[in-house]
């Protein structure tokens, strides 16, 4: 007999003379009734439809596959948030003001998209918005500026001090420390002061000298003197004036023993240190020195 | 290409070895209630991959699930199994003594059966009742062919020993 003869008797693979063999020996009849009673041997019930509904019941619907997202997603979701920063510095960038600024003894001209010009004097900026210059044309000023205005929409500048609107003109708006001047040389200005409004008509001036409207002349020629290298004061108080001197020439100016509130009317030169010191000193009677940057002006009578 | 994801896929692998799994556990333990959150556990598994195994692995996988679930963790119980008397019924004037006999080989047998060790009780249950192959036995049991042909003689031998009182 085989090895595991047992096995291959129910399997039906014994072969015949096995058979004949096995079918004589002494035991076969015990294994033939196990083979019988066991064919009829019965595992417990078990419906499958029920246990897979109980599945997708309780596993299935309930708790959702995971599906790993594939890596080109992840490079998508990578991309989409780049794309999302560069928009939006793009249209952060967009909605900054250009914006020019001049350092001391320094001139700048500024072209605006309309093609209006501004004239930038020393020490003063411009901002403006160019991507919407066209809905709305608005300059903020600090400093002095001289403005020629294409015709268009009412164009403002706008200064700690006031507000400037006109349509299309040339004037000047001088907006330092305590003084606010605006000088019209064309057109009609109008300036809004502590909310109240001036016109201004052609070659007037508006002056606000520490939060009082002073009297001006009207102006000399058609563009203000420092276009041309020239700052011109007409009753004007002598520290305005120095203020005036140490921007154009980057220079510090003190003084002692004068009266800086006194009223200077005269003009300096923006190009010439030496002239410009005597311009000033010869009207205002004051002697000066000069040390390096620094500028002393003193009285003449002063012992030195 | 079918795909064990797809519902209709999954059903029909569910439906072919649900009872498979629930009697090869149940025969491994005798415990009916382990049986059940067996093929429930295999068939869980069986969904949560559905992408990475194929419907033509998916029967060894829920076998080697399965027969992972409780190795060694819980303790065999009896198995108690029902046996159908249509040999009975067919012969309506058997004699009192015929039937009497009947009775107590039956207690026989199931004893027989509970006396075996575990991996050969399931082998020969698995070919009585679910009419397994050997080769389809071996290949849940990750076994030989020749390995479950072995543990079948020694269940019948066993078996006839026991019953016959030797």
């Amino acid at each position: 007999m085989q090895e595991n003869y047992l096995a291959k008797w129910l399997s039906g693979e014994l072969s015949e003379e096995e058979l004949r063999e096995f079918e004589n020996s002494r035991e076969f009849a015990s294994y033939q009734k196990l083979k019988d009673a066991s064919s009829k041997l019965k595992a417990p019930d078990f419906d499958t439809e029920k246990a897979l509904q109980r599945l997708k019941k309780e596993h299935i619907d309930n708790a959702p596959k995971v599906i790993s997202l594939n890596p080109f997603k992840k490079f998508l979701r990578v991309a989409a948030v780049i794309a999302i920063l560069l928009a939006g510095s793009y249209f952060y960038v967009n909605t900054l003001n250009e914006k020019v600024t001049t350092e001391y003894a320094e001139r700048s001209e500024v072209i605006l998209p309309d093609n209006s010009e501004i004239f930038l004097n020393a020490d003063s900026q411009v901002s403006f918005n160019k991507k919407n210059w066209d809905n709305k044309r608005n300059v903020d000023l600090k400093g002095e500026a001289f403005f020629k205005v294409a015709k268009g929409k009412k164009f403002t500048v706008s200064t700690k001090h006031g507000t400037v609107a006109v349509l299309g003109t040339q004037f000047n708006v001088e907006n330092r420390k305590g003084f606010f001047e605006v000088t019209c040389y064309e057109g009609l200005v109008s300036v809004t002061y502590n909310n109240k409004e001036t016109k201004l008509p052609a070659g007037t001036s508006f002056l606000i000298i520490n939060g009082k409207i002073v009297d001006v002349g009207r102006p000399n020629g058609t563009l203000p003197s420092w276009m041309n290298n020239e700052s011109s004061f007409e009753s004007i108080p002598l520290k305005y004036v120095f203020a005036e001197l140490e921007r154009q020439f980057n220079i510090k100016v003190s003084s002692k023993n004068i009266d800086e509130n006194l009223l200077f009317t005269g003009s300096f030169n923006n190009t010439d240190l030496n002239m410009a010191l005597k311009s000033i000193s010869t009207p205002s009677k004051t002697r000066y020195k000069i040390e390096g940057d620094n500028v002393l002006f003193y009285a003449g009578n002063t012992q030195q | 290409m079918s795909n064990v994801c797809e519902d209709h896929v999954f059903s029909k692998v569910f439906k072919t070895h649900s009872k498979t799994v629930f009697n090869y556990i149940f025969y491994k333990f005798g415990n009916e209630e382990k049986a059940h959150d067996a093929v429930q556990e295999a068939f869980v598994k069986l969904w949560q991959n559905c992408a990475k195994v194929s419907p033509e692995k998916a029967k060894s996988y829920v076998y080697t699930i399965a027969n992972n679930l409780y190795l060694n963790v819980i303790k065999a119980e009896k198995v108690r199994l029902k046996h159908a008397d249509s040999l009975v019924k067919d012969r309506t004037n058997e004699s009192p003594e015929f039937l009497m006999e009947e009775k107590e080989y039956k207690e026989k047998l199931d004893n027989a059966l509970n006396a075996l060790p575990e991996n050969q009780r399931t082998t020969f249950l698995l070919n009585r009742i679910d009419g397994k192959k050997y080769a389809e036995i071996a290949e849940m049991e990750g076994v030989s062919i020749k390995a479950i042909e072995k543990r079948m003689h020694l269940a019948l031998k066993s078996l006839r020993e026991h019953i016959d009182g030797i």
